[in-house]
């Protein structure tokens, strides 16, 4: 039985998001920045799903409208529930936190912790991440937000202003 | 693209509700409160969906997806998506990013620039780095991760499983080469 071009299109955006994954996972291995190669193949996978769900329907005389948008709709999808999990491993200072506790027998103290997680250290490390993503911009010993920081953060300001979530952070 | 047309307009009546559960019935668990608002509209998006005919009224057959049980699903995970990867993560973003808050602290400050000894104490408008990090100390201790002993922070047995998951998958990323 032949699938309908729905069911074609999802399955198509689903098998490239798998290459997409696998794809990612070895160029992160292999030592690619993280972000630059996560789009790179996110978007090489989009255009592969394009093109196989437009030569499907080409292919079944069907028509191209509805399997594209089902397509780039089920990739989306895909891709706001893949990343936060990648950042979850890459960024996370709570799973940091019990990776150091692990490798360092299963126990430390208060003060060893904060040393290495409220510090100065670790702020350094992030005001250097976000300089290099494009958000800030070093000024000497201060950095400044750059027209992307700044829209960024208008954009969560006003989320944490419209929820009432307080200082956050 | 019945599918997408109900869960489009079930998320935005999430967000919608998300946003005033929040501004006026604040709970303490905002996370379980937000997964419950969803779990009610989900509940409503399939007495919607049963309940409509294929084509909404207004859409052309050259659009309507087939089978039918198949556009359900996809309605259900269309609007899945849009909670956990959406709706949920700008809620974690917001309320948890610790990047994001060092830019709104910097977007707050009438210069547009932080340095980092100014946001050792000022972090999170004034409320300094240590404070971030107790809120994360808070959750561990939370979700049963760690206990507290005297001084000492120690993994419980389900800490010390999410840590080794955590650590084998940080090895097989390579991530911790250098």
């Amino acid at each position: 039985m032949a699938w309908s071009p729905a069911i074609a299109a999802f399955v198509t955006a689903v098998a490239w998001f798998g290459v997409f994954i696998l794809a990612h996972i070895f160029g992160w291995r292999a030592g690619h920045g993280n972000a630059p190669w996560l789009l790179t193949t996110y978007l090489a996978s989009l255009v592969a799903t394009l093109a196989s769900v437009v030569g499907l329907a080409a292919w079944t005389s069907s028509g191209f409208l509805l399997p594209i948008v089902l397509a780039l709709m089920t990739s989306a999808c895909l891709f706001v529930l893949y990343v936060p999990a990648v950042y979850t491993v890459l960024t996370s200072l709570s799973v940091q936190t019990l990776v150091m506790l692990r490798r360092r027998g299963g126990a430390l103290s208060a003060t060893e912790l904060y040393e290495r997680f409220a510090s100065r250290a670790i702020l350094d490390e992030r005001l250097a991440t976000l300089a290099a993503s494009g958000y800030l911009i070093a000024d000497g010993e201060r950095f400044r937000l750059t027209l992307r920081g700044r829209g960024l953060a208008r954009a969560f300001a006003f989320v944490k202003a419209s929820w009432k979530l307080g200082p956050g952070g | 693209m019945k599918a997408i047309c109900l869960a489009s307009a079930m998320t935005i009546v999430l967000l919608l509700s998300v946003t005033i559960a929040f501004r006026f019935d604040p709970r303490k668990q905002r996370v379980r409160q937000g997964t419950t608002l969803y779990l009610a509209c989900l509940v409503v998006l399939i007495a919607v969906w049963a309940t409509t005919p294929d084509d909404l009224g207004f859409l052309p057959p050259w659009v309507l997806a087939t089978p039918s049980w198949f556009d359900l699903m996809l309605s259900l995970f269309f609007f899945t998506a849009a909670f956990f990867g959406g709706v949920l993560q700008l809620y974690n973003l917001a309320d948890r990013g610790f990047s994001l808050r060092i830019l709104i602290d910097a977007f707050e400050q009438p210069s547009g620039a932080v340095g980092a000894e100014q946001l050792l104490a000022g972090y999170g408008g004034g409320q300094g780095v240590k404070w971030m990090y107790d809120k994360r100390i808070h959750g561990l201790l939370e979700g049963d991760l760690v206990r507290r002993m005297e001084d000492r922070f120690v993994l419980t047995p389900q800490g010390i499983g999410v840590a080794d998951m955590f650590i084998h998958i940080r090895r097989f990323l390579k991530l911790d080469r250098s």
